[in-house]
């Protein structure tokens, strides 16, 4: 196959619009993503289709302004829904018996329409008070939960933080930069002024912090029994931010000089996380660990790994991307159990065996940040806005998320980030609209009979202000006899972000190079038995032919083959980028993923030398395929995949455009040239496009790496292994 | 008496028997044993202290001193312990009958020695660890933090000060980390080591463990920057001291209501201990614990966490039934002896209603010879006044020292059992030790951890040599000598070390019973038997102390009383001997020997100050002194008795622990009146502050500070006086004295006690 020949994604996400005619009600697909939307009607259907059937949601993606998901409160009428199924009310149930019954779309049963909820019918069957019924009109709602949907009074905001002080946390600068982000978050915080705060930090002991509001300093209260860990105040340690706010000041304000002369190599990271569970679970909460040094010692103590080239392509070659000590699942289902969400940021030089660490966040439905060989001068960017981010964004609380589909298909697996509390219960703790969540169904019967299908997503959480709220999301399919059908209504990104998981997990148990190879036969299989279908009627011979929907498939494919946690063997990521890769993918939403599978490349000097005048914002976001071929060495490119700019310089750039952007250090090693704003309109002019770049995908803050042309072997790490079009992109395997 | 006092005042010692009964069987017949209170560090003002270092016998190691026969010519001196010839070293070749050095200068039989200050030694200043108890309610809180801070304002700017709290977990505090309060926290019900400790509180981070031997301070194993953050100067470390205790909190662990608190006294102390084992081991150092309540948690444990469970009493230990109290002094016996072996001296101050476990503390406590106050609160002034006198200095200071070895010579015929007192056993074994124990024995040396100017040690001797079938013996062998060594460490810093060197003639057979009497020191004798018998109270099972007693009394009475055989009336006692009978009386109503109508801890705070105090002070504790005031006289002694008291009298009572100025009625009516205000009634005035300013100069010299009670006539306070006084009037009598008051007991009286004494003494 010539890669050279396929249409590239230069566009990026498109998201699928087929149905939208003819289910008008359905959610947005930010919310809820199906791999194809033509549910196959049978089991053969299924068989033949062999990319994965199932579904992607991110319960609480961000919505422009304007397309918010309207809060209902039902008040004393109750939540209507199925007394089956428990399906809620949506826009597809339907009215009879003059408004008296509706019947469930999902299971069909007949139910009484509550006295309170009553509305005639007008002639059409339809409800008269529907324009004032959201529920009965829009794909997604949120209702506001009444105390039956509460086990305890709904949980205010908490965020405890445990930092790593030890020697290479100190000199990193790590521990300056949490603290000042902090800090500068305070009032951002959400669920103001219920908010609850705390911190913990730790070497070779563990040090609490009294911050109780009629103190005029915290008071540090160091717990160095390891085998025996206890919380050694009742009260105080996690406190309401309003209350002790000045407190917290006055901690934030001296935890960067207080550890500046810590010496201590060691780190009770087990205990510590032990100790953090103790003082959260009776609130639950988010839990932020900032980690740095490799956890030697108490519970939990991790051994290097990872550098022994000889386990790779053996039967043990998986397990190194396994948690090694089962403590860390354990402690990931404890947190879990008491409504803690864990974030790992990990700063290490070292190798720190993420691959235990991420499990915490895996399961808990937390995230892992890895910021390998942090230096606060060169990271400290990134870090200041992604934790700013993680802070400040809208959280859900002490959520549970349910997928229920109509009669016949059942889902079956669910990839992601979460505890499954049951077969289809996904805990998450505390969840946020950077978190998706992808699942595979089958059918449950040989034949589907009915016309139709319909998902419901239902996230039942506390919001910040401190209502339980139910947030749900309803979509309609039609369901198909055509094979081709199915393929013409595929969505890709679906596909594409449901196939990465599924390689990932893979990996977890698999050799690298079985996962490669178990997904690139299925893309094989699937392109083949489509051109089947076609083979006879269009005389394609050798030819290659894929349905517009999938277009992109294969380079996404080979994007995902030479993707980070799936490239090559032992030498073509460290172990620990590989599992962080891993664990950032396996969360994150369609467009996001398919951004970093397939990354902007555009060129960039054109655009500054033009004039303020023609400053169209259309023209910088013109898209290049990402191979060498398009990399013009008198030309200035920016490559962005969503967790980093790179700013390409070509051997003939003109020079004066080097000059204004980087000022007299521009014939120096770009490696150690940092990119900042000079006092010229060019160089504004290119920050004010990263600016820009990065607003629009604030998940992440792109740092920005420059490099010259045949600068190596920097140039062939930073970028050309990543110009996947290219034979050289890392592929080793 | 007076001949008694005078040889206190040269040497620091009373003796029951200042002739001494020279045989064994004599001294069996004696009844009071041969003994010795001793104040070893007592300041003398003329007392001469040398600037080098002593000259010892050869074999003995006895210290030169005024009873050694000098040869001047042959410049050789002989041993008066051991009779050994030891010649003069040449620097003392000049002596001779008008040149000799002061400690052969007869009047200087106590002397102190102390060598020139080597710079190899840096003297290491005096170690305070405040150990306090956070789980007290928050009025007791307040007091107690200001009474802490200002003692600290007293400490000795070079001193070095450490800070430990605990409640339901030990909080140690590293006043030197400088950022912001920190602690290191131990759980209280669990024991920890000292290797545990130092690995927890990082001492190994920046100097590595060694692998081998014992850590011991800056010089062994530690770095003396890793001990500078538990201990620092007092002037360094006031600031983040004085902020700890401003923001320091009650324990915050919620305690249901039908719980004590979790107090985990005996772990604070260990830790502290350790920790001080470790930083300043040998330095003298002292473990200040102020406790608010029981200890409920931890090894020392004195009663459990349930309020349904009381606290022991002395029932419960009699029948040994009190379930926590064994294993809480075995575990204090054996931070006892991790004290003493350090060096340590461990005080404690108990503020409580409740009892806080002084009876289960008192073995760490008297052994490393610390200071004892009980109070009823950090409010109340016995507290207050007592911490501040601890680090007062002047004429009233305490003379706190620390690091004292105290050894003895005597001549061959004595053996020592024993000492009761605050110190502990070397177990240095030698031909003076007698097989008989009393008291900490077993040895002819002990630790003294800490001592003081008031410290008073009460040495038990038998008598060895056998019956002498010849009475006629030489004269110049009829003295027994002593001789008691302390080394310690002096306020200054500097070692000293003070020689006390006496004789006491011996006497046997027929006759030697008049000698016996003339020699009989009764304040003495009754304090070596008040000793005596609450030691053998808490050591020996079953014993009946008020038997014993009575019976040591008969005896006395019996062999050195004048009488006709079996005629009470004819009974009469020399002198010597004419009020040991009613010490007796009063020891035997004592605090010390009834001991159900107190608590243990409070029976045990009062045999500890008993067993350190000198003759005088420990008579007043046995049996109150009695002054009275009136217009028609000046203050005079008024006889223990209900009959002292009338309504135009005012009474002084000092019962040691407590002072008492008892307003007689009339008294109390003109003082309500404001008479003493009038111009006119100036000698009113005068009356009335004459007690007043008695009770202050008592209080002014006494530690811990006496409670001072001022009560009238019939008031409710009054029962402090009346249950000191000997109940000549009870309501048994039919008429009560005019004008006095009755007192409801059910005791006997002396006059009662006198005359059962006579007719058991003459039969
Ligand atoms: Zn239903
Ligand atoms: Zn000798």
């Amino acid at each position: 196959v010539d890669f050279k020949t396929l249409p590239r994604p230069l566009d990026g996400d498109v998201e699928p619009k087929s149905y939208t005619e003819m289910y008008p009600m359905n959610c947005n697909p930010r919310y809820l993503r199906l791999t194809t939307s033509a549910i196959p009607s049978s089991q053969s259907l299924v068989s033949r289709w062999h990319l994965p059937l199932g579904a992607v949601v991110c319960p609480l993606a961000e919505a422009p302004d304007g397309e918010e998901v309207p809060v209902i409160n039902f008040a004393s009428t109750g939540i209507i829904r199925c007394r089956r199924c428990r399906t809620y009310v949506n826009p597809y149930v339907t009215f009879t018996d003059a408004g008296r019954k509706w019947r469930c779309n999902i299971c069909s049963l007949l139910n009484d329409v509550p006295g309170d909820y009553f509305a005639h019918l007008d002639a059409t069957g339809r409800r008269i008070d529907l324009d004032q019924r959201p529920e009965l009109t829009q794909g997604s709602v949120e209702f506001v939960a009444p105390t039956e949907y509460m086990v305890r009074p709904p949980m205010p905001p908490l965020y405890f933080f445990l930092i790593d002080v030890s020697i290479s946390a100190v000199r990193s600068g790590m521990i300056e930069v949490v603290a000042k982000t902090i800090k500068s978050c305070l009032d951002d915080l959400p669920g103001f002024p219920r908010t609850q705060i705390g911190f913990a930090t730790f070497d070779s002991t563990i040090h609490f912090y009294n911050m109780k509001s009629s103190l005029t300093q915290p008071q540090m209260m160091v717990v160095s029994d390891l085998d025996d860990v206890f919380v050694p105040l009742p009260d105080d340690l996690l406190v309401n931010l309003s209350e002790s706010r000045s407190v917290v000041d006055a901690f934030l304000d001296s935890l960067p000089t207080m550890f500046q002369d810590n010496i201590n190599i060691e780190s009770a990271f087990g205990p510590a996380l032990k100790a953090s569970l103790m003082l959260m679970s009776q609130l639950g909460g988010k839990l932020l660990i900032f980690q740095n040094t490799l956890p030697s010692l108490g519970v939990g103590r991790l051994k290097l790994r990872g550098d022994d080239l000889r386990v790779y392509g053996t039967d043990k070659e998986h397990a190194l991307r396994l948690p090694e000590d089962p403590f860390y699942k354990q402690m990931a289902a404890e947190f879990t159990k008491f409504q803690i969400g864990v974030n790992i940021y990990a700063f290490s030089d070292k190798y720190t065996d993420i691959a235990s660490l991420g499990t915490l966040a895996k399961y808990s439905g937390g995230q892992v940040y890895h910021y390998p060989n942090f230096q606060s001068a060169t990271h400290g960017e990134k870090l200041r806005h992604e934790l700013a981010r993680d802070l400040t964004r809208e959280t859900a609380w002490e959520a549970v998320m349910r997928v229920r589909c109509g009669k016949g298909v059942r889902f079956t697996s669910y990839h992601g980030n979460f505890m499954l509390r049951s077969t289809d219960l996904l805990a998450l703790p505390a969840v946020d609209c950077d978190k998706a969540f992808a699942m595979q169904m089958s059918l449950e019967e040989t034949l589907l009979t009915t016309q139709t299908v319909y998902f419901q997503v239902a996230l039942l959480y506390t919001a910040s202000c401190g209502e339980r709220r139910i947030r749900v999301h309803t979509a309609a399919a039609p369901v198909v006899q055509d094979l081709g059908e199915m393929y013409r209504q595929a969505d890709t990104g679906a596909v594409v972000t449901l196939l990465t998981r599924l390689a990932i997990e893979k990996t977890l148990s698999h050799k690298l190079e079985d996962a490669r190879n178990a997904l690139q036969l299925r893309i094989i299989k699937a392109l083949k038995e489509y051109r089947n279908l076609y083979s006879v009627q269009h005389r394609l011979g050798g030819r290659m032919i894929y349905p517009e929907s999938l277009k992109f498939l294969p380079l996404y494919a080979l994007a995902l083959y030479k993707s980070t946690p799936l490239r090559g063997g032992y030498a073509d990521a460290a172990l620990d980028e590989r599992c962080a890769a891993g664990y950032t993918m396996m969360t994150l939403p369609v467009k996001k993923l398919l951004k970093l599978l397939y990354p902007c490349l555009i060129r960039l000097d054109e655009h500054l030398l033009k004039s303020p005048a023609h400053d169209g914002p259309k023209s910088v976001e013109i898209r290049l395929p990402l191979a060498a071929e398009s990399l013009d060495p008198r030309g200035l490119y920016i490559y962005d995949d969503g967790f980093r700019f790179i700013l390409w310089f070509g051997r003939v750039l003109a020079p004066d455009i080097a000059m204004n952007l980087l000022g007299p250090e521009c014939a120096a090693e770009l490696s150690k040239v940092s990119l900042t704003e000079r006092d010229n309109e060019m160089s504004r002019k290119l920050m004010k496009i990263l600016k820009k770049m990065r607003e629009s995908d604030p998940s992440y803050y792109q740092l920005c790496h420059l490099v010259r042309q045949g600068e190596q072997p920097r140039e062939g790490i930073l970028l050309l292994s990543n110009l996947v079009e290219d034979h050289m992109g890392g592929t080793n395997g | 008496m007076a001949e008694f006092l005078d040889l206190e005042a040269q040497d620091g010692v009373r003796m029951p028997w200042n002739v001494v009964p020279g045989t064994k069987q004599e001294a069996t017949g004696c009844v009071v044993p041969v003994a010795a209170i001793y104040s070893p560090i007592k300041p003398f003002p003329n007392m001469p202290v040398l600037p080098y270092s002593p000259l010892r016998c050869r074999t003995c190691r006895s210290v030169l001193n005024p009873f050694s026969i000098v040869d001047f010519v042959a410049k050789i001196w002989i041993c008066p312990f051991c009779f050994q010839r030891n010649h003069f070293p040449p620097h003392y070749n000049s002596i001779s009958d008008d040149n000799l050095p002061a400690e052969l200068f007869p009047q200087y039989t106590t002397i102190e020695y102390e060598e020139k200050a080597s710079s190899s030694t840096p003297s290491v200043p005096p170690v305070f660890m405040f150990v306090v108890d956070t789980c007290i309610i928050e009025e007791e809180m307040a007091f107690l933090k200001s009474a802490l801070s200002q003692a600290l304002d007293l400490l000795p700017d070079h001193s070095l000060v450490g800070l430990i709290t605990f409640g339901t977990y030990v909080q140690v505090h590293e006043l030197g980390f400088g950022q912001i309060a920190k602690t290191y926290v131990f759980k209280g019900s669990k024991d920890y080591s000292k290797d545990q400790l130092l690995e927890h509180m990082n001492f190994f981070l920046k100097k590595p463990k060694p692998p081998t031997g014992v850590i011991a301070g800056a010089r062994d194993g530690l770095s003396a920057e890793s001990i500078a953050r538990f201990l620092l100067p007092a002037s360094e470390c006031e600031f983040a001291l004085n902020s700890v205790l401003e923001e320091l909190q009650k324990d915050p662990w919620p305690v249901p209501a039908d719980q004590r608190a979790a107090r985990c006294t005996s772990t604070a102390l260990s830790i502290a201990a350790s920790l001080l084992g470790a930083c300043v081991p040998g330095s003298g150092a002292r473990i200040m614990a102020f406790v608010g309540g029981p200890s409920t948690e931890g090894p020392g444990a004195i009663v459990s966490k349930s309020l349904s469970e009381p606290i022991r009493s002395h029932k419960d230990l009699d029948k040994d039934s009190a379930l926590h109290f064994h294993k809480a002094v075995k575990f204090y016996e054996g931070l006892s002896k991790q004290l003493v072996h350090q060096g340590h001296v461990l005080d404690l101050f108990a503020c409580a209603l409740d009892q806080v476990g002084i009876a289960e503390l008192k073995v760490a406590i008297e052994r490393t010879g610390g200071l004892v106050v009980l109070a009823e609160s950090f409010g109340h002034s016995v507290f207050k006044e007592s911490l501040k006198r601890v680090f007062q200095s002047g004429d009233h200071d305490l003379g706190l020292s620390s690091n004292g070895i105290f050894e003895i010579n005597c001549s061959k015929d004595i053996k020592v059992q024993g000492i009761i007192g605050p110190c502990a056993s070397l177990e240095k074994k030698g031909p003076l030790v007698s097989d008989t124990v009393t008291g900490q024995g077993n040895t002819s040396a002990w630790k003294m951890c800490g001592l003081d100017k008031a410290t008073s040690l009460c040495l038990i001797f038998e008598i060895v040599k056998k019956e002498i079938p010849d009475a006629t013996v030489p004269a110049a062998s009829n003295q027994f000598y002593f001789q008691f060594l302390t080394y310690y460490q002096h306020q200054s810093g500097q070692m000293r070390l003070r020689v006390t060197t006496f004789s006491r003639r011996w006497v046997a057979g027929q006759g030697s019973i008049q000698d016996l009497i003339a020699g009989f020191d009764q304040e003495a004798a009754a304090v070596v038997m008040a000793r005596l018998v609450s030691f053998k109270m808490e050591t020996e099972a079953e014993f009946d102390p008020i038997r014993w007693l009575d019976k040591a009394l008969i005896h006395l009475c019996s062999r050195f009383g004048d009488y006709q055989k079996d005629a009470p009336s004819s009974f009469s006692l020399s002198p010597r001997f004419s009020i040991f009978p009613q010490f007796v009386f009063h020891l035997r109503r004592s605090q010390f020997v009834q001991v159900f109508n107190n608590s243990p801890d409070e029976t045990a705070y009062f045999r500890m100050i008993l067993d350190r105090e000198n003759v005088a002070n420990s008579v007043v504790m046995i049996q109150p002194s009695l002054i009275s005031y009136s217009f028609h006289s000046g203050p005079e002694p008024a006889l223990l008795d209900v009959a002292a008291i009338a309504a135009d009298r005012i009474l002084l009572l000092d019962s040691y622990f407590t002072i008492v100025i008892f307003h007689g009625s009339t008294i109390a009516q003109w003082r309500k009146a404001g008479y003493h205000n009038l111009p006119e009634h100036q000698a009113f005035a005068q009356l009335l502050q004459a007690p007043a300013d008695d009770a202050d100069g008592i209080t002014k010299e006494r530690f811990p500070v006496p409670r001072l009670v001022v009560c009238d006539q019939h008031g409710s306070q009054a029962r402090f006086l009346l249950a000191k006084l000997n109940p000549s009037a009870t309501y048994n009598n039919e008429a009560p004295l005019p004008g006095g008051d009755v007192i409801f007991t059910d005791d006997v009286s002396f006059e009662v006690f006198l005359d059962h004494l006579q007719r058991l003494a003459v039969q």
